[in-house]
């Protein structure tokens, strides 16, 4: 019997003594789930949007967003003041005084050029690396560190640590940016760019500190290259300029931040330490908020998703009248839903964000197989998109209260730019009559591409990833295309990676796609629609586009820029069609407004966290903060 | 004994070599960049090549040639005996800076998760899952033998029946179902335990409960059939007619040979059981290695998918040649 026992015993004492390693730490102030495991906090190699988000409370960039004003103004961050050339070219940024990391070391302008460079550098890998090129001569150094790395490869070079003696000289060279002195910084614009201080508000152009990131790069002694090593972003190891600290950092399990005390918000913050747990289950999300254990579900994905939101407009209508009078008023989603009664269903917020949802059309002359493509001829794409019912797409399948799209940039989202009228879809028409004149309408441009019988057309494909739902998107749209065109229709499924690879190869007629604006300004929807960018899955080669943007970035006056942006737009998405839009997308938020303060609801969706305040805790002005409504006027 | 488990020790470095190339041929066939954020913009064609030869991924045998210098802590001996640790920990302390970590055996970074080193995250989660999977174990153990001893005691007897029967629905009811059960009732309906927490010892019970389920089914099968047929052998027959206690004739004499099957299953199922369940970690949000592993094929991350394989497979090994010792231990009829 005893020997029976032996093994049973051994495992409880293991299990005793793995147990007794564990400590649960204090609840913080706010809690929050991200939208998945932090990937990197290497600012310069940053792109996911968790990252971003918890990159802005670790460190801080020369400028930021007034994420409250309609207008998301730029206003001062590490920069107190800076000042722009008439031609909109030399920006002087003038930083404030005994600004200091978090090892109580001063910062320095330098250091905001050092991130550059490494931002720069091939080596890194980081996707904001055009953005950057913005600067001028970036581009050129970026081109010569690539040249100089191939010919080392080729053993045509001088040694590794020689090569990298070069690149520091030629950064210096050919980039125009300066630190004449520790507080100024001057940089000088490859082409006018009234969005250029809105890019320097995001994470990957914030500075990190040199004598820590350079521990852990090393150059290689014969390639040249820069070795990049993990490490420094951990707890204990990493340095930052920040409202606040990284405190913990487990692995899938969760993250702590604490106050800086050596910031200057340090005395201003509502809370003091932040907690954001890693819950990568849909459901397991949710229950968290209704247990009490998360305060803010940033991204709610579970299956019963449309349920919970036709259950808060179930409360929203018990509330009609009053709800009404408070959107007269101008005010946004989430402070009406504040000034509304507090009830579960009211914690759920749907708010637009800077996004849409789209399905790309092939334009390249020829598919991947050799065959030619039907695609290829705008007609054919206007017939195309003329005959999906969007709406049945927003309202029957998604069922999240997301807007029928009509153009790319979400409307709305930039001040100052209008948006072109779009295309009307088969859902726009309201009577029989005018769905039929539509759809003859559509059959005519068919036969003017030269397919008189839309049935005799090549089978068009529709690839799309499984999950997510995009499934039931595509069977919608291949519907739509058989029952009024009668074109044969396949659906295409594949796994995420290689639906990536075949978009990148172009190896596909229509598929599913989405893409989110980065800063803004309409060209960061429109630049992935330019010959050769490399996020043109579309292959669309239009040289008058390219032509309005080029145009569009040499013009200083503003409003004549815009305008010529709109008509760039306006070509994509009236007559050439290289993508449908279908739907904005909306982020669906978990947290009761009535007790949370600094979430904004501004399309644009960026959130800075340190604002939150807890209302009713004694702590901060505990006084609820929304974004007024636009004022009248336009660009700034 | 000593002979035997010295072969098998000498086997496992050759096991695990074999296991590690065909996993990294496999793993290279997976489509896609993993250093591609599949939601996010995509870097210029020369940016991504750059990013390929940062992590030695140009080129299969650049990789795997890397990835060995690495594992094996030759590079680490490198970089000792060439002085170039000391170097940069006497860099890092001059600038008021804490000394990096330099890992022995070091198993790459994760692609994926680029801060990461794979021998933390393995560090970090191996633990964990390893709790977890005990615990079930345990919890698998107590209630597989008692249900397998009492249904073998009246065979087809309404307990033995009954006990059958939930051993039949252990088997078949998916962990996700049987946890998003218990995880409605005892902390939404009911809150006794908590959601999404891991850290204390109150956080294991529902996911332990949940991952043991089908062990304790399939050791109440393996104990119920092993004490069946102990009980009608010679030696019980015996044990009865020199007047022991029923008791005593059951605890005893019987469940020592009925142990043998359970025990053998044992060794396989603790490796199993703790290198975690993708399914039970994600609906109790354990962080665990189960999820990783997962999540790291889905990602193509080679070096944590080929981290995670060698680890795992390690343990397989030395866990089936734990059992074995055991196992000549509680029966000397085997040699």
């Amino acid at each position: 019997m005893l020997r029976v026992l032996v093994p049973i015993l051994l495992l409880i004492v293991a299990l005793a003594l793995t147990l007794a390693g564990d400590r649960p730490t204090p609840r913080a102030d706010f809690t929050f789930i991200n939208r998945g495991e932090v990937n990197t906090l290497d600012l310069q190699r940053m792109s996911w949007m968790q990252d971003l988000r918890v990159g802005r409370l670790l460190f801080e960039g020369l400028v930021q967003q007034d994420v409250f004003d309609p207008d998301y103004a730029i206003i001062p961050a590490a920069a107190e003041s800076w000042s722009v050339s008439e031609d909109g070219l030399v920006y002087t940024f003038h930083l404030r005084d005994n600004l200091k990391w978090s090892n109580g070391k001063p910062l320095r302008a330098s250091d905001f050029l050092f991130a550059w460079r490494r931002l720069l550098l091939p080596d890194t890998g980081g996707d904001y690396i055009r953005q950057l090129q913005l600067i001028r001569g970036a581009e050129a150094f970026t081109n010569w560190r690539l040249d100089a790395l191939a010919r080392a490869a080729e053993g045509k070079s001088p040694t590794g640590s020689e090569l990298w003696t070069d690149t520091l000289a030629k950064f210096d060279e050919l980039v125009h940016a300066r630190a004449p002195d520790d507080r100024t910084l001057i940089v000088t614009l490859e082409h006018p760019a009234p969005y250029f201080l809105d890019l320097l508000a995001m994470p990957p152009f914030f500075p990190v500190y040199p004598p820590l990131v350079s521990q852990y790069e090393r150059v290689d002694p014969i390639t040249g290259r820069l070795i990049i090593e993990s490490g420094w972003t951990k707890p204990g190891h990493i340095v930052t300029n920040g409202p606040f600290l990284l405190k913990i950092w487990r692995f899938k399990r969760d993250m702590r931040l604490e106050a800086n005390p050596l910031h200057r918000l340090y005395d201003s913050l509502a809370i003091r330490t932040i907690a954001i747990p890693t819950v990568d289950d849909a459901n397991a999300m949710v229950l968290a908020y209704r247990s009490g254990a998360a305060d803010w579900v940033t991204d709610v994905v579970a299956p019963y998703r449309g349920d919970m939101y036709q259950q808060k407009l179930a409360f929203i209508r018990e509330h009609q009248a009053e709800y009404d009078a408070l959107k007269s008023q101008g005010l946004d989603e989430i402070e009406i839903a504040r000034r509304l009664p507090d009830d579960p269903r009211n914690h759920l917020h749907v708010l637009p964000v800077f996004g849409t949802y789209f399905y790309n059309f092939n334009c390249s002359p020829r598919l991947t197989d050799g065959r030619p493509n039907p695609l290829a001829d705008a007609r054919v794409r206007r017939a195309l998109a003329m005959m999906i019912d969007k709406r049945a797409i927003a309202e029957g399948v998604r069922r999240v209260g997301e807007p029928v799209a009509r153009t790319l940039i979400p409307p709305d989202s930039l001040a100052g730019y209008t948006a072109p009228a779009g295309l009307h879809c088969i859902s726009d028409m309201h009577t029989q009559a005018d769905r039929d004149s539509l759809i003859a309408q559509a059959r005519s441009l068919l036969a003017e591409a030269g397919f008189p019988d839309p049935s005799k057309m090549p089978a068009i494909s529709i690839l799309f990833n499984k999950d997510g739902g995009h499934d039931l998107i595509g069977q919608s749209i291949a519907s739509d295309w058989q029952r009024h065109l009668g074109i044969p229709v396949n659906l295409d499924q594949k796994e995420l990676k290689i639906f990536r690879e075949d978009l990148k190869n172009k190896n596909y007629m229509v598929s599913r796609a989405g893409w989110y604006g980065d800063y803004g300004d309409a060209t960061t929807f429109l630049d992935i629609n330019r010959i050769g960018d490399e996020n043109n899955d579309r292959n669309y080669q239009n040289p008058a586009y390219d032509d309005l943007l080029r145009r569009a970035s040499l013009e200083p006056d503003p409003h004549a820029r815009l305008d010529l942006l709109q008509k760039a737009e306006a070509m994509l998405v009236e007559v050439e069609l290289p993508f449908v839009p279908l739907f904005h997308y909306c982020n669906i938020f978990l947290f009761n407004a009535h007790k949370i303060s600094g979430i904004n609801a501004h399309p644009r969706q960026t959130q800075n966290v340190h604002l939150i305040d807890i209302l009713g805790d004694g702590k901060g002005p505990d006084t609820p903060r929304s974004t007024p409504p636009r004022r009248n006027g336009d660009a700034k | 004994m000593t002979g035997v488990i010295l072969r098998r020790l000498l086997q496992l470095p050759i096991i695990v070599g074999a296991v590690f190339l065909i996993t990294l041929a496999l793993a290279w066939g997976i489509p896609g960049n993993p250093l591609e954020n599949p939601e996010g913009r995509r870097p210029p064609p020369e940016i991504a090549q750059a990013m390929k030869a940062q992590y030695n991924m140009d080129s299969f045998w650049s990789f795997a040639t890397s990835y060995v210098d690495r594992a094996t802590g030759t590079r680490w001996l490198r970089a000792r005996l060439s002085g170039e640790h000391s170097r940069r920990d006497a860099d890092a302390l001059a600038a008021g800076l804490a000394p990096p970590v330099h890992y022995v055996f070091d198993l790459g970074p994760s692609l994926q998760y680029r801060d990461r080193n794979v021998n933390e995250i393995i560090g970090s989660a191996l633990p964990v899952s390893a709790t977890l999977g005990l615990a079930a174990i345990l919890i698998a153990l107590v209630i597989g033998l008692a249900a397998g001893v009492v249904g073998a005691i009246r065979p087809n007897s309404p307990a033995d029946v009954a006990t059958l029967t939930l051993a039949l629905i252990g088997i078949s009811t998916p962990t996700f179902v049987a946890g998003t059960l218990l995880l409605l009732l005892f902390s939404v309906l009911i809150p006794i335990f908590p959601v999404a927490s891991w850290g204390s010892p109150r956080d294991i019970i529902l996911p332990a409960i949940t991952l043991s389920l089908p062990f304790a089914a399939y050791i109440a099968r393996l104990s119920r059939v092993g004490m069946i047929e102990a009980l009608s052998s010679d030696y019980i027959r015996t044990a009865r007619a020199k007047g022991l206690p029923e008791r005593t004739v059951i605890l005893k004499h019987a469940l020592k040979n009925a142990f043998l099957p359970v025990l053998s299953y044992l060794g396989p199922a603790t490796a199993l059981a703790m290198t975690g369940s993708f399914v039970v970690e994600r609906i109790f949000t354990v962080p665990g290695l189960g999820q990783h592993f997962v999540s790291a094929v889905q990602n193509k991350d080679l070096f944590l998918i080929m981290g995670i394989v060698v680890v795992f497979s390690t343990m397989l090994i030395l866990f089936n040649l734990a059992v074995d010792v055991l196992y000549r231990w509680v029966d000397p009829r085997i040699t």
